[in-house]
């Protein structure tokens, strides 16, 4: 019995010996990853001082953009960053891999080719904010220039229709319940169409009115100034 | 020789060799109306420089309904009528399409090149829908470069007391107290130049911008005064063109309009801020008034725009204009009767060219949101003139401008 206990023991010993280096790369690999991301990104930071990045994103309306959007970094630390994860990140899979746990890999497998499908989602999210926001600020823009009292809704009708689409685009490119997503939106997207009509029916209907009996009104007062 | 002129256009000006007057007159597509304007040209011509060397020119962007063979066509054959002695030789015409981007400024810009080839002392541009020119605005556009020395004549037009309002509100004010010179009609689209200023309109990289498209009235009259050409103004008498399509909207036409006015703040800040007061300039020709067609307008329309305005552009608002216009917009859309006060309203016209420096927003966004305010400022001009007389109009238009000179300083001190 002592005989099998002693047995186990160095087996045990023994796996643990020959995981101690795979644990000894994947730390060193760590401890590597962390060195070299911070070097590229306070290169990365310097560099882009040295070309004005951030006068040139200034100018170009990159930063507008980005504030909109509610970031507020200047975009040479907001690219440093970003490096400096991309880099930490691909040290620590190679970290992991090094483990050679197949309990590990076969998670990082999954994770890895789920990977650029996050990152395409979160691009298609984040582009969808943005863009949701500039058209709808268009169209808000024109509709009270065309006189329309519903120019508000108009313009948040827009805003929000775009993020719901670039939401949904995404949610179906991972993959996450395809039908119920589509269906989902549709409800979301008639429950949208159906709060807006109540609040036409309540709220709007003077409104509405109103402006109907304004515009055949001012069809015969048009005005004629010259403006120029 | 230039890069922008046709062969057949180089070659009729090595024949031509050079010349005193030159008239220009772009074109699109106004084929019922640039006879008439072509003839008034010719008379004039005729009629006040008979012993000068003079062309004109059409500079035509591609009209499709016969405009370039009516120029080729019409002359004037018999100048009893006119009381005119006939001269020697008749006036020379190049009728040549231009080179770049479509718009006024790219035809300008072929006749700026021919002046300077035929080394012209003295050039006319005018536009081709206009119904009432007369041979005399040859003459009044002409003669103060012949023999006054002045570099730039602008027009002065007799207007109907709501025309022409974006002028008044906006361009007129700014580019007065911007630069020092009381130009009435920066923007009139008729002017006279001298050859030395065509050549150093030519020397300037504008032509890829949008003043080629559009600004480039505002453009000639800036960049004269920016640049210190002796100015003067002629009485033109009343401006008839005609109608503009219906299809130009309003938004879109005060953008261009405030667009180009703010990018050449961009160009001069060095100049503008130097100048501490304005002067007068001096107008030629015999004044005269005439009795103006009614306007319609809706000052209903114009103030429920305005409010529309201020209940959704709100926080659009917030990122363009000053704490202090914020609240007077306020106050303003209170007001009973609707008045919207001129020192507001030179406050919200800077707030904008800062915005526009700063680059807070999107341009065109930025610039379609003054649409609601500037009716505001409209339909208040309105009622306050709605029973004055042309020169208590002008009276009120001076006290405008005066606000935009007393506010100057706080535009110099935000600019940076
Ligand atoms: N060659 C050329 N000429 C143009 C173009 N657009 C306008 N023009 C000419 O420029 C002149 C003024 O154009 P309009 O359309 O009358 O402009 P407007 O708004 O009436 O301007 P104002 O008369 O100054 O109030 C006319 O002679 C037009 O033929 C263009 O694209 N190409
Ligand atoms: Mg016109």
């Amino acid at each position: 019995m002592g005989r099998v206990f002693v047995e186990q023991f160095k087996e045990f010993l023994g796996k643990i010996a020959g995981f101690l280096p795979n644990l000894l790369t994947s730390l060193v690999l760590f401890v590597a990853g962390l060195l070299i991301a911070w070097l590229i990104k306070s290169v990365i930071v310097r560099l882009a001082a040295f070309l004005k990045m951030d006068a040139v994103s200034e100018r170009t309306g990159i930063v507008q953009v980005l504030q909109k959007g509610g970031i507020k970094e200047p975009v040479s630390r907001l690219a440093g960053r970003l490096i400096y994860w991309v880099v930490l990140i691909s040290f620590i899979i190679m970290g992991l891999d090094a483990l050679q746990m197949p309990a590990v890999e076969n998670l990082l497998g999954t994770f890895l080719l789920y990977l650029p499908n996050v990152i395409v989602a979160c691009a298609i999210i984040v582009s969808g904010y943005l863009l949701g926001n500039f058209l709808g600020r268009a169209v808000l823009i024109g509709a009270v220039n065309a006189g329309l009292p519903i120019a508000g809704l108009l313009g948040k009708f827009v805003k929000f229709t775009v993020f719901i689409m670039a939401v949904t685009m995404s949610l179906e490119l991972l993959g996450i319940g395809k039908d119920t997503v589509i269906i989902g939106f549709a409800i979301l997207f008639g429950g949208v169409v159906l709060a807006l009509s109540i609040a036409f029916g309540l709220g709007g209907k003077d409104a509405a009115k109103d402006y109907i009996d304004r515009m055949l009104r001012e069809k015969k007062e048009e005005d004629d100034i010259k403006h120029i | 020789m230039s890069v922008i002129l046709r062969e057949e256009v180089i070659q009729r000006l090595g024949e031509i060799g050079e010349a005193d007057i030159l008239v220009g007159i772009p074109s699109f597509n106004n084929a019922d109306s640039i006879g008439h304007v072509v003839r008034a040209v010719q008379a004039g011509v005729a009629k006040y420089f008979p012993d000068k060397k003079a062309i004109l020119i059409n500079s035509d962007g591609g009209s499709g309904d016969g405009t370039r063979e009516v120029v080729e066509r019409v002359i004037i054959d018999d100048f009893q009528p006119l009381l005119i002695n006939q001269r020697q030789d008749l006036l020379s015409k190049i009728v040549t399409p231009y080179h770049g981007i479509a718009g006024k400024g790219s035809a300008f810009r072929t006749v700026f090149q021919i002046a300077k080839e035929l080394n012209v002392k003295a050039c006319a541009v005018v536009d081709s829908d206009l119904r009432s020119i007369t041979p005399e605005w040859i003459e009044l556009l002409i003669r103060p470069v012949l023999e006054r020395n002045f570099d730039f004549v602008a027009p002065y037009y007799l207007r109907h007391k709501y025309d022409g309002t974006i002028t008044n509100s906006i361009v007129y004010p700014v580019t007065r107290a911007l630069y020092g010179k009381r130009i009435r009609q920066p923007i009139g689209g008729d002017f006279g130049f001298s050859g030395k200023l065509a050549e150093f309109y030519l020397t300037r990289d504008v032509w890829d911008t949008d003043v080629a498209r559009f600004g480039i009235d505002i453009w000639m009259t800036t960049t004269a005064v920016a640049n210190n050409f002796k100015v003067c103004q002629s009485f033109l008498g009343a401006k008839i063109h005609s109608p503009k399509e219906p299809s130009s909207d309003l938004s879109a036409m005060l953008m261009q309009v405030v667009s180009a006015l703010f990018n050449l703040m961009e160009e001069y800040p060095g100049q503008w801020k130097e100048v501490k007061s304005t002067s007068p300039v001096p107008l030629f020709g015999f004044q005269f008034s005439v009795g103006l067609e009614p306007v319609k307008v809706n000052i209903e329309r114009m103030i429920n725009m305005f409010k529309l305005g201020m209940t959704e552009l709100g926080d659009l608002w917030k990122v363009i204009l000053s704490t202090e216009s914020l609240s007077g917009l306020q106050e303003t859309a209170k007001t009973e009767p609707f008045s919207f006060g001129d020192d507001l309203w030179a406050r919200v016209i800077y707030d904008y060219a800062l915005a526009w420096h700063g680059k807070v927003m999107k341009g065109e966004h930025m610039l379609k949101t003054l649409t609601p305010l500037y009716l505001g400022k409209v339909a208040s001009l309105v009622i306050e003139m709605a029973d004055t007389t042309a020169g208590k109009v002008e009276e009120r238009i001076e006290a405008l401008c005066i606000a935009f000179e007393k506010l100057k300083p706080y535009l110099i001190d935000k600019w940076e």
